[in-house]
């Protein structure tokens, strides 16, 4: 139930991406929203949904607009592996780096990117702007405060009907 | 001896003067009004009467005056507010119908356009609407509503009356996706329309394009039409692609360095025609004799 919520929301996201967002002048910028929901699955999901979540909506997301398929699943699944892995019994308090951690891998998994296609497809790539990689790493987490509260919220309230539909333990005498 | 208190004795001088200034009174008036019923004229003590009274009546007029005129006012007020709240509620109707007017005759004036584009064609272009675009920075993609069910294939063109739009490069059931032609992806043979002089025209993203591979002794300036050159067989020749905007010489290197603006406005596409002509088999087919 829970993975299928935030996938219905995933795609929901990349529905309002790629049609609602378009219709804002460009200098509003254009969030990921969906690279965001990648990234709270690496914070919250387990193993195997968190991968199933990444890997699909990455997938769904390079048929609706990437060019050489294949490529933008691999950076999802790359960003929710990165994120677990660095976030899995971490001392410091979640709060504390859920946001500034999402931007630091949105401007990493940029940099990889064109590192990437410099090496594969150096033709293809666009010139490398320094301003505009942070301009939209910082979009990228003003944009995360509300969705992560979103996401919490509706991640909060599955788990908690998840609960009250699951019957009581009996005490063992 | 008993001695008479003085009180008393003020007193009766006191009521004397009192009788005296009165009788005296009495008698200015009477002589001013036998003068004033026998005399017939305006004399001075009449003047001075009216210059006395006159600002005290002109005082109270006016007060009252401006006290009248504020209570009209207000009153009036009212009324002009609620004429005020009824031409406003028109006025406000009246520019939602204007603006609706407004995007009518535009959109009107669009659909003519394509419509006059389409009949002129020596294709029969379909025509597609924009459904989706592509949100993230690296690619410039579309998606439309036209697909295999419409015979769309990967590889046909898509343009506009301003220009080429793009290519064709992944097709669903109903629906396809077009590289756009700003794509970094994307390169296409061009032509400066002024002199023939050929070069590769590629995309940057947002900022428009770049024709790379023109000579440096080229004559080349700005507002200079740039157009399909039709070599390669993707794209017919002479469909405008953009106008020069800057030309940059750089001291080192054969080619200069020209930036192209799109005559297509890429943010605002919401309706492109797909040539149905499969520009894939055409190159099979220029291929296949060189092979043989």
């Amino acid at each position: 139930m829970l993975l299928f919520s935030f996938w219905v929301l995933g795609i929901a996201l990349i529905v309002a991406q790629t049609t609602l967002l378009q219709f804002f002048p460009l200098w509003t910028g254009r969030p990921d929203f969906v690279f965001i929901l990648v990234a709270f699955t690496g914070y919250r999901f387990a193993w195997i949904p968190g991968i199933i979540l990444a890997f699909t909506l990455g997938w769904v997301m390079d048929i609706v607009a990437g060019i050489h398929l294949g490529f933008y699943p691999l950076l999802c699944l790359l960003t929710f592996t990165a994120l677990k892995v660095l976030t899995s019994n971490s001392p410091v308090k979640e709060s504390t780096y859920q946001i500034p951690l999402v931007g630091g891998s949105y401007f990493l998994i940029q940099m990889f990117y064109y590192f990437v296609y410099s090496l594969v497809l150096p033709e293809v790539l666009p010139e490398w702007s320094w301003s505009a990689t942070t301009q939209r790493t910082a979009l990228v987490v003003i944009s995360a405060v509300p969705l992560f509260l979103l996401f919490n919220s509706l991640f909060e309230y599955v788990q908690k009907r998840r609960m009250q539909s699951k019957p009581p333990r009996r005490r063992q005498r | 001896m008993r001695k008479k208190p003085k009180n008393i004795t003020g007193s009766s001088l006191f009521a004397t003067l009192r009788i005296s200034l009165l009788i005296s009174v009495l008698f200015i008036v009477g002589l001013l009004l036998l003068g004033s019923m026998f005399g017939g004229t305006f004399g001075t003590p009449h003047k001075l009467t009216l210059d006395f009274i006159g600002p005290l009546q002109s005082t109270v007029t006016r007060v009252t005056s401006g006290i009248t005129a504020f209570k009209n006012d207000y009153v009036a007020l009212w009324n002009v507010r609620a004429e005020n709240k009824r031409l406003q509620a028109l006025v406000d109707k009246y520019l939602t119908e204007l603006g609706e007017y407004r995007e009518g005759y535009s959109s009107y004036l669009h659909l003519e356009e394509l419509l006059e584009f389409k009949e002129k064609q020596d294709f029969n272009p379909l025509m597609a609407r924009v459904v989706g675009k592509e949100p993230v920075y690296w690619y410039q993609t579309i998606v439309v509503d036209r697909g295999e069910s419409d015979d769309v294939l990967e590889g046909m063109i898509a343009l506009t009356p301003h220009g080429v739009v793009g290519q064709v490069i992944h097709t669903g059931e109903n629906y396809c996706k077009i590289l756009l032609a700003n794509a970094p992806s994307s390169a296409i043979d061009a032509m400066i329309q002024k002199n023939r002089i050929r070069g590769i025209l590629k995309g940057v993203g947002e900022k428009g394009y770049v024709l790379h591979y023109v000579q440096k002794n080229v004559d080349v300036s700005v507002g200079d039409h740039i157009v399909t050159a039709g070599i390669g067989g993707v794209f017919p020749a002479g469909i405008p692609l953009g106008k020069v905007s800057v030309v940059h010489k750089k001291r080192r290197g054969m080619f200069q360095e020209i930036e192209v603006t799109p005559d297509v406005d890429f943010q605002k596409l919401e309706f492109v025609f797909i040539d149905p002509t499969d520009r894939r088999k055409i190159l099979r087919d220029m291929v296949q004799p060189i092979e043989r």
